[in-house]
């Protein structure tokens, strides 16, 4: 065989297709495994109950069950909830360190910060903030005039609560996306308004607005498809609680399975889930409308 | 953009003050109440001024299973670093290298492996480390976070890779070397730095990682993060070591964004900023 | 024997082929130079050989020894890039070694060879720097000093040239004709500038859209082009193209008209539609009361020294001529020219083929 031919066959096999076969072993597997379950009935809270095949019964059972749409709705709403003030906080931050002003560039590497920090550990600064009678948030807000809420143990504020630990964490990433596409932006329109006179306003929803919208689109598919996973930070605030007010698809999965043993009800749970999940994702490719991935 | 007019200097140093102190406060309480004693752990308004105790950290380490979990963590998180970066920078190379149309298919479908939802195969995880006996041992985590630290790897190896011309593997073809020569010589050098930027991504998302260590360990391959949460699970509110906890788990983190933060946007937002 | 054979070589690219049979034998020694405008196979063609490229059909042979499944490393070539392609990471020193380290000489000799060619190449200065440190100019030495010590059978050399600036590229140029030379080494050189090739080159492989035009020394290809393509593409200024018929024996152009001079007798037909080149420098200016005098009008006039430029109009068509200096005539002059019809080439319209005699 010709030379090239051989070598480029060599590094198909030798270099890409172990992480292939990795991955298909750590992630397809499991995912074809968790489509596997989802027709079973698999109780480990009842080991001598046979693990016989059910059909779509596991799935019937969810989708019809009021519970299991209600976590759906949560989690829809979460996402409404923290996308939008991440959207519209990260792109005003964006535009303020922005600025060509001194200490911009540190300022924007400290604002960095919470997005790399461990959401257990996001999800535990904020259950101290948020505590009740001790937390500092309350006090902080006192002197804006705001009375004591109830943030965590409220049915009304729940969710709020959690909507605000995720937006502290994630705006700084919209901030960093939308900066970094700021500062790619070309000078000359910027220079052409100038001199027509513009207002600032009109320059930034007439000029900046349009040409960061393609980046500002896939930024929030990236951020759907993480706000869809959220599980650390309601795992530690609120658990689902209270009630069911903070119910997201990912605690329901997590309770089925593993408080309530039902493999199969949560494999049908995920299973659902990385369907929709699919769906993001491939809007989220669709948005780049780049094919230089390779 | 046009520089902006001294009124408009002060308007924004101001919001910037307000935008930082907004995003700073939680964890500069994560670092003082760390080290503040007890008592005054919740006094308002919050002392700034006090003699710093580190009676929390005393405490935690006092814990003999606390040193063993951060050791779990050290492991798992250096393993799935070098499992990954072992197989991530060699399909980065290939999908960099080869000049085949389905070549951009690949990279599609090993990108999204990152973006499933944990949740969604823990349950068969569960059951399958179950069946093999890997259940509640560092490599079951070393296993599971590859599967996010791998096509992460891939991405921003791929980056690197591409920077380095075709034709100086070509002079060295010529110059009597075979691929893996090649590779080693003189594209990985070249690549280092991509290495070493992978690297503490992997290793920070693998330090930080909570779902899987909560469901897949117990008692003996526990990480930190699930560690610091369980002192919240049981009966006290013990603030001060979580505080503690907390502080060492975020080290990590701190250091990656000072470090690394120029490749913080392409490790993260995935090409939607180019 | 050979140095290099290509027999048939073609080379495709899914439905593109971008090299269409070519046939090329290269002598021991021998300074041969690939010329073509970008995107006529030359470089493609060098990096079949090189190894860089597979073959997709035909035969292609080093020493004597078929090729075309080798790896590069085995086929004792050596091969200075366009754009260097010095390892950054290493010193020139170390640049150099890494091309011995697969000879597995000694370590006396690897030094010997390396301090050698620093010499030859003026670059005992420069060992300890990395490329980054190097100008332009020494850069290109280290890629040739690179490929030099190996003393390979074959140097390949792909548009060495193209990264400099004018007054170093003549000066190189002529450093690379000197070390060929001295050393006696095969050379195969790809280049889109004809003055390198026309320096340079024993022998001038001219290419366009991946077929070999025409393959001969220098002089041939300038005094004997056997298409119309090399006869515009070698010279400068490019030979000026005129569209005429063969008629009633004289050949017709659009404002002109000129008997078919004798050494042409039977080479064209009646009625046959042919291109006439004539250089500038065949182009006179004339009397009017010259029997063969074409009235021109002169559109711009260029200085260049020694000799001046003339853009010309001769009824419909565009002309230029190249005369003494001390002749030329301001822009927008009305004047006379003549055609020198001795000096002139034909060509079939159709094909492009030469109709002079060999």
């Amino acid at each position: 065989m010709a030379y090239i031919r051989k070598r480029n066959k060599k590094i198909f096999g030798i270099f890409l297709v172990p992480a292939m076969l990795v991955l298909f072993l750590t992630t397809i597997y499991p995912m074809l495994y968790a489509g596997y379950l989802s027709f079973r009935s698999y109780d480990l809270a009842k080991p001598f109950v046979p693990r016989v095949f059910v059909g779509w019964s596991n799935y019937r059972e969810i989708l019809t069950s009021s519970e299991f749409l209600h976590t759906l709705i949560v989690t829809a709403k979460l996402m409404a909830m923290t996308l939008s003030v991440q959207l519209v906080l990260g792109v005003g931050i964006a535009l303020l360190v922005t600025q060509k002003l001194p200490g911009m560039g540190v300022a924007r590497t400290l604002l960095l910060v919470p997005m790399m920090i461990s959401p257990v550990i996001v999800g535990l600064v904020w259950l101290f903030l948020y505590f009740p009678e001790l937390g500092y948030l309350n006090y902080f807000l006192s002197f804006l005039g705001v009375g004591a809420i109830p943030w965590i143990t409220s049915t009304n504020w729940a969710l709020w609560a959690i909507a605000i630990a995720d937006i502290w964490q994630w705006t700084p990433f919209v901030m960093m996306g939308t900066a970094a596409a700021v500062q790619s932006l070309s000078p000359e329109p910027y220079e052409a308004a100038m001199i027509d006179g513009n207002s600032r306003w009109d320059v930034f929803t007439r000029v900046t607005l349009p040409q960061l919208k393609p980046v500002l689109v896939s930024l929030m598919f990236l951020r759907a498809i993480d706000a869809f996973k959220i599980y650390d930070i309601i795992f530690v605030l609120t658990k689902g609680g209270p009630g069911d007010t903070t119910e997201v698809l990912s605690l329901f999965i997590y309770r089925q399975s593993f408080t309530f043993w039902r493999m199969g009800v949560g494999a049908a749970a995920s299973f659902v889930s990385l369907v929709i999940i699919v769906v993001l994702i491939t809007l989220f490719f669709k948005s780049l409308n780049r094919d230089d991935y390779a | 953009m046009s520089a902006p007019s001294k009124r408009q200097t002060v308007l924004v140093y101001l919001l910037l003050a307000v935008v930082l102190i907004v995003f700073l406060t939680p964890i500069y309480l994560i670092a003082s109440s760390s080290v503040k004693p007890s008592p005054i752990m919740f006094q308002k308004p919050p002392a700034f001024l006090f003699t710093p105790t580190l009676e929390h950290y005393e405490s935690l380490f006092g814990m003999r299973p606390f040193a063993k979990f951060m050791l779990n963590s050290l492991v798992v998180s250096f393993g799935s670093t070098a499992f990954s970066l072992t197989f991530g920078t060699l399909a980065a190379y290939a999908i960099s290298r080869i000049r085949h149309k389905r070549m951009n298919d690949v990279a599609f479908w090993i990108l999204s492996m990152r973006m499933f939802p944990p949740i969604a195969v823990v349950v068969p995880y569960y059951i399958i480390f179950k069946t093999v006996g890997l259940l509640d041992t560092p490599l079951a985590l070393i296993i599971v976070y590859s599967t996010a630290n791998i096509p992460l790897t891939v991405w921003l190896m791929k980056g690197f890779f591409d920077e380095v011309p075709m034709a100086l593997e070509e002079a060295a073809a010529v110059d009597g070397y075979g691929l893996f020569e090649t590779f080693w010589r003189i594209t990985l050098p070249l690549a280092a730095p991509g290495l070493a930027v992978s690297a503490v991504f992997c290793f920070v998302f693998s330090w930080n990682e909570f779902l899987f260590a909560l469901m897949l360990t117990g008692s003996e391959a526990q990480t930190v993060t699930v560690a610091v949460m369980s002192f919240w699970s049981s009966d006290a509110v013990q603030w001060g070591r979580i505080m503690a906890g907390s502080f060492i788990i975020l080290i990590p983190g701190v250091i990656f964004v000072l470090t690394c933060q120029r490749w913080l946007v392409r490790g993260l937002t995935m090409g939607s900023v180019k | 024997m050979s140095a290099i054979t290509l027999s048939n070589v073609t080379k495709r690219y899914g439905a593109v082929q971008v090299v269409h049979g070519v046939d090329l034998e290269i002598d021991k020694g021998e300074f041969v130079v690939l010329l073509g405008p970008s995107g006529c196979g030359k470089t493609t063609t060098l990096r079949m050989v090189a190894g860089l490229e597979d073959v997709t059909g035909g035969k292609l042979s080093i020493g004597g020894q078929v090729v075309n499944d080798v790896a590069p490393k085995d086929r004792g070539v050596a091969m200075v890039f366009q754009n260097y392609a010095l390892y950054p990471h290493m010193t020139v020193r170390q640049n150099m070694e890494f091309a011995l380290r697969p000879l597995k000489l000694g370590a006396d000799e690897v030094e010997r060879r390396i301090n050698e060619t620093a010499e030859i190449l003026g670059l005992s200065e420069l060992l300890a720097r990395k490329p980054a440190q190097l100008s332009g100019g020494q850069r290109q030495r280290v890629a040739m000093g690179r490929a030099m010590v190996r003393t390979p059978d074959v140097f390949l050399f792909d548009e060495p040239l193209s990264n400099l600036d004018a007054k170093l590229r003549t000066q190189v140029r002529w450093e690379i004709g000197k070390l060929h030379q001295r050393l006696g080494t095969t050379v195969l050189y790809v280049t889109h500038d004809q003055v390198e090739a026309m320096t340079l080159a024993d022998k001038i492989v001219i290419m366009r859209d991946g077929y070999v035009e025409q393959v001969g020394t220098p002089e041939e290809v300038y005094s004997n082009p056997k298409t119309s393509f090399v006869a515009t593409f070698i010279g400068s200024p490019s030979m000026n193209m005129i569209d005429a018929r063969i008629t009633d024996g004289r050949i017709e152009a659009d404002g002109f008209s000129h008997p078919v001079p004798t050494r042409f007798a039977g080479r064209v037909t009646e009625g046959q539609d042919v291109t006439i080149g004539i250089r500038p420098i065949s182009i006179e200016l004339a009397h009017a009361d010259d029997e063969r005098a074409l009235p021109a009008t002169v559109e711009v006039t260029e200085f260049l020294g020694n000799e001046a430029l003339l853009d010309l109009r001769v009824g419909t068509h565009e002309l230029v001529a190249e005369i003494p200096a001390e002749q030329r005539v301001p822009s927008g002059t009305k004047t006379h020219i003549r055609l020198n019809f001795d000096l002139a080439h034909f060509f079939d319209a159709g094909t492009g083929r030469s109709l002079n005699a060999e």
